[in-house]
């Protein structure tokens, strides 16, 4: 049975109330992650067109506030405050501090490298609902070899010790790429040692404006199954978690998103502008624009589309945003989440197989009666 | 009639109002707190006066102010103890 507070989640976002938002508070950043999908260059990306000139310049601090303002008029509750880096940005303390005085459940994402005991002691202080941290490796040259900042993975496990001394809330997340497929486990027992629950995620983003340099760096198969026959990984998204019926995810129905420069986005995935914060009321895009009603007719619809045309679909979740961005059509799967259910859909099959049982039943997932 | 220290919202605790209830997010502890409308009605109006939240409580409610005011007084003391409400030393 759901707690109270999802069900309560879940009747805020079938009537369209956002609860979630996410403000990328800049681009700039302390590692240089080689598939990191800000518009921006960063080292050794192989980019076939240069990034956008930004239009304008970043939101000031003034304006972030404002936005944080019009947030919370609308309700939202969980602010994510995500970069780029966040915590290099100059006004990162102000801006936190704000979103705090204006009761927000405060979620900051960072990679901690740049972490230190006064940074970790204004944490504590900032007493945020939580801090997620990115990981790539179990050891610095493998996480090197994606941040390329020499330091990196030392910097990132002292700020663990600071953060696990103050007793502050942190997840480890791991975007599962062919340099990191070998650590998985490894980087489990990172989190186990501080008690951090730690989420793998195996798709890779592309960038902001369309680049594919990321792929590059995507995970075998052998690692993707090892993801889904390895009890004790954590992997979002499980299609097995949502009810016949439910939209997709949250993307129009309870999230939004905001860029360094006031674009307002369908969510952090979802790259389409739906409007600027300089030109518009947030809540005057939320309830108007024709873009955002076409998302949460998608949102609706997906599930039932990826039942249709999908042969795996009891394994394949579907991030219409991703889609959007790689193929200008949000009803269908990304490649990536295709290939993951075929391969999830085996593992399914031989661990039954092993355990001498039915096969799984495509449909729903679970074996025929 | 003892008034007792002036309260006001722990910024520790992230809150807002969704479907008509109030849903408070301890932040230091990790732990979520749903409150029903009566409660939510009290929550919001939590930094006025007890007497004032009373009297609005009776009146919608169709109780005593008597009966509203103790339960309020109840309720703010838990919320107190919870550390949703400090004192406020402005």
């Amino acid at each position: 049975m759901d707690s109270p507070l999802a069900e309560l989640l879940g009747k805020a976002i079938h009537s369209a109330h956002p609860i979630f938002a996410s403000i990328e508070l800049t681009y700039a950043c302390n590692l240089a992650c080689r598939f990191c999908y800000n518009p921006v260059q960063r080292k050794n990306q192989q980019r076939k067109e240069p990034p956008p000139a930004p239009g304008s310049p970043p939101l000031t601090f003034d304006e972030i506030v404002d936005v944080l303002d019009q947030l919370k008029a609308m309700g939202v509750l969980y602010l994510t405050l995500t970069g780029g880096e966040a915590i290099v940005h100059p006004r990162f303390w102000d801006i936190a501090g704000a979103a705090k005085e204006r009761s927000f459940a405060i979620r900051v994402f960072t990679n901690g490298a740049s972490i230190t005991e006064s940074t970790a002691d204004r944490l504590a202080e900032l007493a945020p609902y939580c801090i997620e941290i990115s990981l790539h490796g179990a050891d610095s040259s493998t996480a090197e070899a994606l941040t390329q900042s020499k330091g990196s993975f030392e910097r990132q496990m002292k700020a663990l010790i600071l953060l696990k001394e103050r007793g502050l809330r942190v997840y480890l997340k791991c975007v599962v790429t062919r340099l990191v497929e070998d650590q998985l486990e490894q980087i489990k027992a990172i989190g186990d040692r501080f008690d951090f629950p730690v989420f793998f995620d195996p798709v890779l983003t592309i960038s902001d404006d369309g680049e594919v340099y990321p792929l590059e760096l995507m995970a075998s198969d052998e690692a993707i199954r090892l993801l889904y026959s390895t009890s004790g990984l954590n992997i979002g998204n499980s299609p097995f978690e949502r009810e016949p019926g439910e939209f997709n995810c949250t993307v129009g129905t309870g999230t939004i998103h905001i860029t360094p420069r006031g674009d307002v986005q369908p969510c952090t995935q979802w790259k389409e502008s739906i409007g600027n914060v300089r030109d518009h009321r947030i809540a005057d895009i939320w309830q108007n624009s024709p873009l955002l009603e076409k998302v949460r007719e998608v949102n609706r619809n997906l599930p039932g589309a990826i039942t249709r045309t999908v042969d795996d679909h009891a394994f394949c979740f579907s991030c219409p945003g991703l889609s959007q961005l790689r193929s200008g059509d949000p009803m269908r799967p990304d490649g990536q989440y295709l290939r993951i259910a075929r391969i999830r859909r085996r593992v399914a099959e031989e661990e039954r197989t092993a355990q001498g049982k039915i096969p799984v039943n495509s449909v729903t997932g679970f074996a025929d009666s | 009639m003892d008034k007792g220290p002036k309260l006001k919202r722990s910024l520790d605790v992230s809150w807002r109002t969704i479907e008509g209830q109030a849903v408070l997010i301890f932040n230091r502890e990790g732990e979520v707190q749903v409150l029903n409308e009566l409660g939510t009605f009290v929550w919001e109006h939590a930094e006025e006066a007890l007497e004032d939240i009373a009297g609005n409580i009776a009146e919608t409610y169709e109780v005593t102010f008597d009966e509203a005011l103790a339960d309020t007084r109840r309720f703010i003391e838990e919320l107190a103890a919870s550390g949703a409400l400090v004192e406020c030393k402005d």
